[in-house]
């Protein structure tokens, strides 16, 4: 290659960048920055099997909500209800939310049960989703999409698992098609979640419904607990009164 | 909930011919969203209606109560707006064609555990996938280079690819996957073999294990290539695969043996046993994401023969990604072989390569997606995945041999692929090589194409593909094996019909 056409070449490179990073600049970059795609071309690039994942940072639900409310002239209230609503569908109280929409152009996907393809990698460990749609458990050709929830606070500790996360990753297994079997061994998308602040979800009238919510439903389970610990307490009362009577009756002979 | 959504938008539109932009009364239907007018027209009917704080719930499922609410209020609707018969009969065949998803909707709400317990009892049967190619060729030059395109003739209408595929999950551990096949790809009319049989299993410490015939594509994982332009990977062995993924990264080893056959490389469509190339095949990788722009991975694979002294080799390579943004890709790769054997007489033992990669997807620039690839061989450097000798496989995509007058002397390739995804239905594409060999005497070759797919339904692909090769017009060289390189070019026009299920 001659010197004129690296040069042309390196040229070209630089401009094409520099036009695909400004086009990217735009107002929806922020939201495109949480929705990854992956367009998986068959050997003979005709089909393919494309996977958009959505990760819900407090960023992109901002940016949404911002959206939404310009594209429909809405009031404040207006606009903390429509948060108040999607927080709530998202279940971010208690689940960390992945939407996931697949467009399969490729052989059929199979990927029942569709929790036993799909994990989440938190600082290191793998966790497998608490709820999904299970639509995906059916035959998938053309396009499908729908909601995956992993667990948001550990099981035994109650902490929050994306505390001390820098980046997480979202796997979804490669034996979900053909076109990735056995080649690759899980279809992958990161997102760096510290570069996010939760502490957004929790602002506003909107936030402030969303936590009266999980304080009454954490109200009305600690009642639950409180009532089965106490069924269990006045079980041992007259289990222990039936053996100390038992002992007294003994003791008496 | 969308498909049904899908049928009350269609019905809407079919039996109340309601203005296209009806008012939504419900906070959460967004504006943009695909069903909004849908929505908005079925509530102002009254066949809808939100929760009484106003939401309409979009995303939730529906009761079969609710189902038959809304269906009893629709075609009560059709019937007081005197609906035709021709759109009862399409709304009887809308229904039909959505049953499965509305059964499958209904059991969700009504009998979800009986409907899990269903599916849990399948994962111990069988799973079948599969395609087919057929091609319609037409060549230009016919047998201008010994059949360029592999046709037989100047003119062929034939079965390019059978594959079956199978898997059966044998318990929570561990499943079992095969592949039946044929291909005319490098034998004509080849028999029907076991292209793929292989077990996967789960070992202790979250450790997985392949063994059996599998395929190992670790460029194809870095995402360094397109179409099947691997130069290493992309290639079946015999033998054990173990991974371990540590969250952010993993590590991969493999080892394996590779009974090559005298008339073919692949193993697979040949028959008659070459022991002299049989080896132990050797593979080691370890890959990282620092974080969501960046990632870097080390490997290495080495071939030791059974029966040759001396012709060991190996080759090492690191590769890299960085995402300027989810849709602007830098990738890399640097290559380096360690050859018992030198390819030239003479030359270097420790030939390098490397290549370079600009990848920007549709969504950047909106209409078409971009990939440049600049890449180098050093004098000496071979690759190992090719069918035909030499590299003469490596950017072969509609089977002209771009890389055959390569030789083993240094070589510049500039590649580019474009790609437009026009809407569901339509596509084109466009491919451009240079390769630049140093040689003398040798000219530089070049391949280009222009073709147009059409997606007739998700699962049948029509593609029309143009394709040219021109190798110059020098004819002073040999290429390696000692035979004459190529002169002038050669074009072909391919028709294909791509099945799936």
């Amino acid at each position: 290659m001659s010197i004129k056409r690296k040069l042309v070449f390196t040229v070209s490179l630089l401009c094409l960048m520099s036009v695909a990073l400004s086009a990217s600049a735009s107002t929806d970059s922020v939201l495109s920055r949480w929705r990854k795609t992956v367009k998986i071309m068959d050997e003979d690039n005709m089909g393919f099997v494309e996977f958009t994942v959505t990760y819900y940072s407090a960023e992109y639900i901002q940016a949404l909500v911002q959206k939404e409310a310009k594209a429909n002239l809405w009031t404040k209230d207006e606009e903390e209800n429509y948060k108040y609503q999607l927080l709530k569908t998202l279940q971010l109280e208690r689940n960390i939310p992945i939407f996931i929409e697949i467009n399969n152009y490729g052989s059929a996907l199979r990927m029942a049960p569709f929790g036993d393809q799909v994990e989440l990698w938190i600082n290191g460990k793998s966790y497998s989703p608490v709820d999904y749609d299970k639509r995906f458990n059916f035959k998938l050709t053309g396009k499908r999409e729908g909601f995956v929830y992993f667990p948001r606070y550990n099981e035994e500790t109650g902490q929050p698992l994306l505390a001390k996360a820098k980046t997480i990753k979202f796997s979804i297994d490669g034996g979900v098609s053909p076109i990735t079997m056995g080649r690759r061994p899980s279809i992958d998308f990161l997102w760096d979640v510290y570069r996010d602040n939760p502490d957004q979800f929790f602002t506003g009238k909107a936030a402030e419904r969303l936590e009266l919510d999980r304080l009454i439903i954490r109200l009305g389970n600690l009642k639950e607990q409180r009532g089965d610990i106490q069924k269990q307490l006045d079980e041992l009362d007259a289990e222990l009164a039936r053996i100390q009577s038992r002992i007294d009756e003994l003791q008496s002979k | 909930m969308k498909k049904l959504c899908a049928l009350l938008a269609v019905v809407a539109l079919v039996a109340f011919a309601a203005p296209a932009f009806a008012a939504n009364p419900f906070m959460d239907v967004p504006m943009n969203h695909w069903a909004y007018d849908a929505v908005g027209q079925l509530a102002a009917r009254g066949i809808i209606s939100g929760y009484p704080d106003g939401t309409f719930k979009g995303n939730q499922p529906i009761t079969r109560y609710e189902m038959a609410s809304v269906t009893a209020r629709a075609l009560a609707v059709i019937d007081m707006e005197k609906a035709s018969k021709q759109d009862v009969e399409m709304l009887k065949r809308l229904v039909v064609e959505f049953k499965d998803e509305l059964d499958a909707l209904g059991v969700k709400v009504d009998k979800i555990d009986s409907r899990v317990a269903v599916l849990e009892e399948n994962i111990g049967g069988w799973k079948f996938w599969g395609e087919l190619r057929f091609d319609a060729k037409f060549e230009g030059e016919r047998n201008l280079y010994n059949d360029e395109y592999t046709l037989e003739g100047d003119k062929e209408f034939n079965l390019n690819r059978f594959r079956l595929w199978m898997s059966k999950q044998i318990d929570e551990n561990t499943k079992f996957v095969a592949r039946l096949g044929t291909s005319d790809s490098t034998t004509k009319y080849a028999p029907t073999r076991w292209e793929r049989y292989y077990l996967e299993t789960k070992l202790p410490y979250d450790i997985k294990m392949t063994a059996g015939l599998w395929l190992y594509d670790w460029e194809w994982d870095s995402g360094l290539y397109i179409d099947e332009d691997a130069w290493f990977t992309d290639a079946g062995m015999k033998g054990f695969w173990f991974q371990k993924s540590f969250g952010l990264g993993d590590v991969q080893a493999m080892i394996g043996h590779d009974d090559s056959y005298s008339n073919g490389a692949d193993g697979i469509f040949n028959t008659v046993d070459d022991v002299n190339s049989d080896y132990m095949f050797y593979g080691l990788r370890a890959n990282f994401n620092f974080n969501e722009q960046f990632r870097f991975a080390l490997n290495g694979l080495m071939r030791a023969y059974d029966d040759l002294n001396n012709q060991d080799e190996s080759v090492y390579w690191a590769d890299f990604t960085f995402n300027f943004n989810p849709n602007i890709a830098f990738k890399g790769a640097y290559f380096m072989e360690d050859l018992d054997a030198p390819k030239v007489t003479g030359g270097d033992d420790s030939p390098s390569a490397y290549k370079a990669i600009l990848d920007v997807k549709q969504d950047a620039l909106k209409f078409t997606s971009i990939w440049i690839e600049y890449a180098k061989f050093d004098e000496g450097f071979s690759v190992w995945n090719n069918n035909n000798g030499g590299d003469a496989f490596a950017y072969d995509a509609y089977g002209a041999s771009v890389l055959y007058n390569r030789g083993y002397d240094d070589t510049t390739i500039l590649f580019g692929s474009l790609k437009q995804q026009w809407n569901d239905k339509w596509a084109t594409y466009e491919r451009y090589l240079t390769a630049d060999f140093d040689a003398t005497g040798v000219d530089d070759a070049t391949n280009w194409t222009f073709g147009v797919l059409y997606y007739y339904t998700p699962a049948i692909t029509f593609d029309l593909a143009y394709d040219k090769v021109d190798w110059g017009d020098s004819t002073s060289a040999t290429t390696h094996d000692g035979t004459a390189t190529r002169t002038g070019d050669d074009n072909i026009v391919r028709f294909r019909t791509h099945v799936k299920f």
